[in-house]
């Protein structure tokens, strides 16, 4: 394999919980030397979250952290001890980007904002990102992506009705705003290249995650409507959700189907055997109209059979439909597995671990998941000497005074 | 004006709405986004809901949010002539994303394969429902069936009813905007050698990949998470995360480890008013929330929180969502309104910091406003370069500004249907 688009770039990375770290496995994943800077004074609390090796608790056993930092090596420093802070700006020149996910007053107290950092090292860019931005009444907010995604709407479009809201599982907003910030990032990198400029880049995940519910504002802002959830309706497609299937070994099973064009739904009717049933609904019209009657015949239709075979008609015929897979069914699902997207890492302390492969695949310079997440604190040795030429007994000085730590 | 950051880049997106987002984020941080559409028009002009809900080849509210900013050209690729004109501009691109079905390219002769002898430098990115491989690699997908297949349906509404998904779809955003991240990878990596590549988006894995590692669950822990309505949790902490209040709904959680000080200044504040229950703040407040929090509650834990819950539930009723949002605000709960697209109109956050912008649509006459900047860069700001286009509207200036085609062979190439 050639070089990785990465290689030779280095990053220190404060971010913790998910957005900051997934925009991070980016460039670690392909070849980025990115330094996660941690602390078990204050510690990423992904570390403590489950799932765990063994079911069993530990800051070294948590799936959850290490999937979302693969490639990356990690330091421990106590920042809220200045000899911490004296030993990163040490540090800093190494770096190309710095980035931290804190709420926005945490860095200013360290001492280590974009001004300060610049004056040191002037070609730096920096990423910081939290709920709502670096400045405005809200901007020292804290949370969480679950939060943000009540917060940014998302919430309020998820349900059966306007009084039945059902919203998406965890942290929606975490997992949208990732893909904006490494686009940031990485063109700001270019743009360096090119120009010799770095740059500050303030990230709010409310902002970011707007982009993925514009047509309700483009829509509020020119006719003052407000958006409300409708469950499974579509207005081009029906019918159109989620129908029981046989249950497997009495797991519930149930297909999703979209149907739109006339030719859809009589391929639909002819797999389903209900020619007569649904004679009333020949016209795309006649299905908007009464989609609850139409559910209900799909419904019983469907009920008993297999949802994968079903699955494999349907599509065969040119329906789109595919089963409702649970996470169980993630990990036996054949295309998942032809992409290649479960892979399995040897971590140092959690033994072989289920990690997630990337979500896409480069012909020329693919990425990977080069080495599984770092223990907390795993590479402090090895980091504090390339990069300061640090010798054993100062850093066992600096581990006694919990300064490493 | 248009942003530096991506200045004098330039991406051919034939893309429908799946994966549409790839080129608007592209278009926000300065690149030339040209849409290339069949004469009839994108697909994507044609989905519902519309502005004023009359329908409109200008009209698709999605259309209008996610094409801001781009050019527009009209190119057959079903006719010589126009695959000729593609491959011209393939030449005088950096960047081209499709999603078409797989092998569509190829049987025209303009898959990666063809087009790369033309311009080494081209990062081409397909966006893929299900991938190339496996045997749904040429399955077709609606928004709902990705949903469905990424394993974010089934954790999504009440036990008992069906499984539902989001009234504004998510799944080809998330595809979309991956393929926007690889491409941007392959760009840098082409700054070393110019030589491009392509990149193949699975729709499913970038769904998963939003399940905050539930999915890694049933092989760590032996079980998988069932949707609850409006509870969630791992094994043994089930909690409720949607509260109805005054005048709409709230979120909010009860819980210990990251949770433990708002968990506790919530309660502070229901007893500041009176409503707390002598059994709840007696004795240093609730047992059941252990730092670490998360798992491993006993049935008494679970009781207990029950209770508290519906303490809580009865407080949010006396309380609107301003209210709410103000006191979260000032006494730091983990908490927020379960906003609508008003509340956010409306957010004094947003407009603090200039968030919305008003672009003018030349062909509705009107102006429209869309989310503005997805991130502040000091000095290369980003953010919509304009509106959506018309059908065709930048015909003459890429044809003949770009191509160099003269005003008698654009009349030709109208006349042989290939504009």
């Amino acid at each position: 394999m050639g070089k990785l688009p990465f290689e030779g770039i280095h990053v220190l990375d404060f971010t913790w919980y998910a957005v900051g770290p997934v925009t991070t496995k980016y460039l670690a994943d392909y070849g980025a030397d990115v330094v996660r800077i941690e602390s078990a004074a204050r510690l990423d609390a992904l570390r403590l979250a489950p799932p765990w090796k063994d079911a069993q608790p530990g800051v070294n056993r948590s799936q959850f952290f290490a999937s979302f930092n693969t490639s990356k090596r990690g330091v421990t420093l106590d920042m809220s001890k200045p000899e911490a802070r004296e030993i990163f700006l040490r540090m800093l020149p190494w770096a190309d980007l710095v980035t931290e996910s804190f709420t926005p007053k945490t860095m200013r107290n360290w001492g280590l904002d974009y001004e300060r950092l610049s004056a040191i090292k002037p070609d730096l860019i920096m990423l910081s990102t939290c709920m709502q931005g670096q400045t405005g009444p809200h901007r020292d907010y804290p949370g969480f992506g679950n939060l943000m995604a009540a917060l940014s709407g998302f919430y309020h479009v998820s349900g059966y009705s306007k009084d039945e809201p059902c919203p998406p599982y965890g942290a929606f907003t975490d997992f949208i705003a990732p893909r904006f910030s490494a686009c940031a990032v990485i063109a700001a990198l270019d743009y360096r290249r090119r120009t010799g400029k770095g740059q500050y880049i303030d990230m709010s995940q409310y902002e970011a995650a707007l982009h993925n519910l514009a047509p309700m504002l483009v829509d509020y802002f020119a006719s003052g409507r407000v958006l409300e959830p409708v469950g499974n309706r579509s207005e081009r497609h029906a019918p159109h959700g989620a129908y029981r299937c046989a249950d497997e070994d009495a797991h519930e099973r149930w297909i999703s189907i979209a149907a739109g064009a006339d030719s859809e739904w009589s391929a639909l009717t002819k797999i389903l055997g209900i020619g007569d049933s649904a004679r009333r609904f020949a016209t795309m019209r006649a299905r908007l109209r009464d989609r609850d009657a139409l559910d209900e015949i799909i419904g019983a239709a469907v009920r008993g059979r297999s949802a994968e075979e079903l699955t494999e008609s349907l599509q065969k015929a040119g329906v789109a439909a595919y089963p409702v897979q649970n996470c169980m069914d993630l990990h036996r699902d054949e295309n998942l597995d032809a992409f290649g997207f479960w892979r399995w890492l040897d971590h140092q302390e959690m033994g072989p671990s289920p990690y997630e492969g990337l979500e896409h695949r480069m012909s020329r310079t693919p990425g990977d998941l080069r080495r599984p997440a770092p223990a907390l604190g795993q590479h402090n040795d090895e980091v504090f000497r390339e990069i300061l030429g640090m010798n054993a007994d100062e850093i066992e000085r600096l581990r006694r005074d919990k300064v490493i730590y | 004006m248009r942003s530096e950051l991506l200045r004098g880049l330039r991406m051919l997106d034939l893309s429908d709405e799946k994966g549409a987002l790839c080129g608007k984020i592209f278009a926000d941080m300065g690149a030339e986004v040209i849409k290339v559409e069949p004469p009839s028009g994108c697909s994507s002009r044609n989905i519902p809901p519309f502005l004023d809900d009359q329908p409109g080849l200008d009209r698709g509210l999605g259309f209008l949010a996610w094409n801001a900013g781009k050019k527009s050209i009209t190119l057959n690729l079903e006719c010589e002539d126009g695959r000729q004109l593609l491959r011209m501009l393939a030449e005088r691109a950096d960047f081209l994303v499709d999603s078409f079905p797989l092998d569509y390219l190829q049987s025209l002769g303009l898959g990666y394969d063809a087009l790369a002898p033309l311009n080494p430098g081209l990062i081409h990115a397909t966006v893929t429902a299900f991938g190339d491989r496996g045997p749904g690699k040429n399955y077709k997908a609606a928004d709902i069936n990705g949903w469905a297949a990424g394993g974010a349906m089934f954790l999504m509404g009440e036990e008992g009813r069906p499984p539902i998904q989001m009234s504004v779809p998510q799944s080809w955003l998330h595809a979309a905007a991956e393929a926007a991240v690889a491409s941007m990878i392959a760009y840098y990596a082409r700054t070393a050698d110019g030589l491009g590549q392509h990149i193949l988006v699975d729709m499913q894995a970038c769904i998963v990949w939003t399940l905050m590692n539930e999915q890694a669950m049933p092989l760590l822990h032996g079980d998988y998470l069932r949707r609850s309505g409006v509870f969630t949790g791992a094994v043994g902490g089930r909690r409720k995360t949607v509260y109805k209040c005054a005048d709409g709904f709230v979120s909010f959680i009860l819980a210990g480890g990251p949770y433990l000080n708002s968990t506790n200044a919530m309660i502070a504040w229901i007893k500041e008013e009176g409503a707390a229950p002598d059994w709840l703040t007696r004795g240093g407040g609730l047992k059941s929330l252990t730092p670490s929090g998360f798992m491993g509650a006993t049935a008494a834990d679970l009781a207990e929180l029950e209770r508290t819950e519906e303490v809580v539930q009865q407080f949010f009723l006396t309380k609107t969502k301003k209210e709410l949002w103000a006191n979260i605000l000032k006494r730091r709960l983990f908490g927020a309104p379960v906003a609508d697209a008003a509340d956010i109109a409306e957010d004094p956050q947003l407009k603090a910091r200039g968030y919305f912008v008003t672009v003018e649509h030349r062909g509705l006459d009107r102006a429209l406003t869309l989310p503005g900047a997805f991130a502040k860069l000091s000095e290369t700001p980003v953010g919509p370069q304009g509106a959506a286009p018309q059908l065709g509207e930048h015909n003459e200036e890429i044809y003949g500004a770009l191509l160099g085609l003269g005003a008698r062979e654009i009349v030709e190439l109208r006349a042989a249907g290939a504009i």
